[in-house]
Formats: C-alpha cells, structure tokens, sequence
C-alpha cells in the first residue's frame, strides 16, 4: 500500500491534527504525550477501551447491589 | 399445582443464601481484576508487525473469545434445557433462556467485530461489509437458529408448554453447533485459519498471543456468567412478582 501522504486530500489536510495554516509548537511534548503517541497512537485505544471497561464494571456492579436489594424485598413481599 | 416445581426465589437471611452470594461478588471481583489485565496485555504485549494485519492482529483477542463464549453460553442453555426436561423444575428454563440470551450477543458481537475487521484488513478499498466467508454464513445461520428460539418462546403464554415445547428445540438447536461452526467451515476455504486442517492458529501466529489470548478466553467467559448470572436472578424475580399478583387476583 502506499505510504499516506498529507496531500491525498483536502479534507484530510483540513482535519490532520496539525491545521494547515498553523505552524506546529516547538519541543512541547512531555513524557506523558510521547508514551500517548507512541506505536501509531496505539495506547489512545487501549485508554478508550480502559474508560468503557471500566464504565462498564460499574453498572455491572451497581446491577448487583440493585437485584440483591430486589431479592430481600420479594422476600420481604412473600412474607 | 403441585409444589414441588415451585422455585425457590431467594432466601434472603438463610446463610447458606448469603454465603454464596459472597462466594459469588468474591469471583466477579477476580473478574473484573481479570479481564483489565486481559485488556492491558493485549495492547502492551509486543507482537510481530505483520503485513495488511498490523495493529489489528489484536483483535484475535476480542473477537475469536466472543465465539467460544458463545459455544460456552449454548452448551450452558443445552444443559439446562436438558436438566428441565428430565426434572420439570421451571428454574432450569429459566437459566436455559438466559443463557442462549446472553450467548447470543455475545455472538452478535463475534459477527459485527469480525464484519469490522475483515473490512478494513482484507477488504481496504472494496466497501465490502458482508464478504461471504464461509465461518460468516455459518455463523450468521447459527444465530438465526437461535432467534427462532426466542420467537418459539413468545408463542406460549403457557409457561410449562413454553419450557417443555422450547426445551425440545434448544436441544435441536444445540446439536447444530458443531457442524455450523466447527466442521462445516472447515471443508472450505476460507480467511479463518482451521480451513485446511490446522485446528486453530496459524503457523504464522505468534505463540506470544497465546499469552493474551488464552486468558481472555477464560475472561470472557467468565463475564457471560457473571450477565447471565444477574438475568436469571432478575427473571427469578419477576416471577416470583408475576406468581404473587396472580395470588391476589385467582381469575387472572
């Protein structure tokens, strides 16, 4: 495949991280922004998949603490 | 009705109840600490840069699980289906209902994932979606199958004709796993590795993967039951709900 040149497209250009009419900032980037970019921006996934994951343990988490809540009070309810 | 089908929906204050539910957070726990470590070591652990695949080669991962999760969830419904038929205990379709439910988004997941990844590895530059691979049709007519199970069930308002009627089918059901997702898309060819004897990695994958892979397996799985386990708790509950309001109007 053919190496991604900034100039495929207009639209490319215009949405590319760096503005067509702006120059880059010099040396700015901390350690914490070198790891983030690092193997193809690869580890941005791997900390929106953590913020779902994570997401996702709390409303299994909170589903618990609610049917266990539902279980004594049908019990409650049977008497 | 006689009583001995009547379940017995929670026990709240009994200690062998509550013992187990402890048993049971302590193991969702373990799960949660679990998959994260899954999630990490498939985006930390170094892999070969293979062509066309790349980054995507992670994806082994997350969708391959989704399968076996799926097989797991239906071997599951089977059982239960099973165990209800020998046993008429309606506690046991319950669970068997369940677990095809959550089975199937699970291999809901499996499909979509694998339609993402084809699209954008093997497919760049066709706009092919639906690629026809054989493990993709058989996988597809296996979730039908199991659609037909769901609408089966809605048919009957009759719980034990439902359970009965429909137990009977998830056995069928069941029996068609392996040929649709096991031995069938093996005699063709096909993107899936296993197409030509191999029985599931390529040679060309990196034995590093089975590190993750191997984990998330058991990851995943782990996970169906922990949904699976919160749906027939909240099924059993609505039943019980169901059986008090029919007490309070007989006519009903």
């Amino acid at each position: 495949m053919r190496p991604y040149t900034p100039q495929d497209s207009v639209s490319v250009t215009a949405y590319d991280s760096v503005w067509a009419t702006e120059t880059r900032p010099a040396e700015t980037q901390d350690a914490f922004e070198r790891t983030m970019l690092s193997e193809d921006k690869l580890y941005v996934v791997l900390g929106v998949v953590l913020l779902i994951w994570f997401g996702i343990l709390v409303m299994l988490f909170r589903n618990e603490r609610k049917i266990a809540q539902l279980e004594k009070d049908v019990e409650g309810l049977g008497g | 009705m006689t009583s001995w089908h009547v379940p017995r929906v929670c026990c709240a204050g009994d200690n062998e109840f509550e013992s187990m539910s402890k048993v049971k957070l302590t193991i969702k726990a373990t799960i949660a600490v679990w998959m994260t470590a899954v999630v990490l070591g498939a985006f930390l652990l170094a892999i070969p840069k293979m062509p066309i695949l790349e980054h995507t080669a992670r994806n082994l991962y997350f969708h391959v699980p989704m399968w076996f999760t799926l097989m797991a969830a239906l071997l599951v419904s089977a059982y239960q289906s099973g165990k209800y038929l020998r046993t008429g205990n309606i506690v046991h379709d319950i669970r068997a209902e369940q677990a095809a439910w959550v089975g199937v988004a699970f291999g809901v997941l499996g499909l979509v994932t694998g339609m993402l990844w084809a699209r954008f590895t093997w497919y760049t530059g066709t706009g092919k979606w639906w690629n026809n691979d054989p493990k993709q049709l058989m996988a597809a007519v296996q979730l039908l199958i199991y659609g037909a199970y769901f609408v089966l069930r809605s048919g009957f308002d009759d719980e034990r004709r439902r359970a009965r009627l429909s137990g009977v089918y998830n056995l069928f059901a069941a029996a068609t796993v392996p040929f649709l997702l096991y031995i069938l898309p093996r005699q063709f060819t096909s993107l899936h590795p296993g197409a030509d004897g191999n029985p599931a990695f390529d040679e060309i994958t990196d034995p590093v993967m089975r590190l993750v892979l191997y984990p998330a397996f058991i990851g995943f799985i782990a996970l169906f039951w922990w949904i699976y386990d919160q749906r027939v708790r909240l099924a059993l509950v609505e039943r019980a709900l169901d059986e008090q309001a029919d007490y309070a109007q007989p006519t009903a």
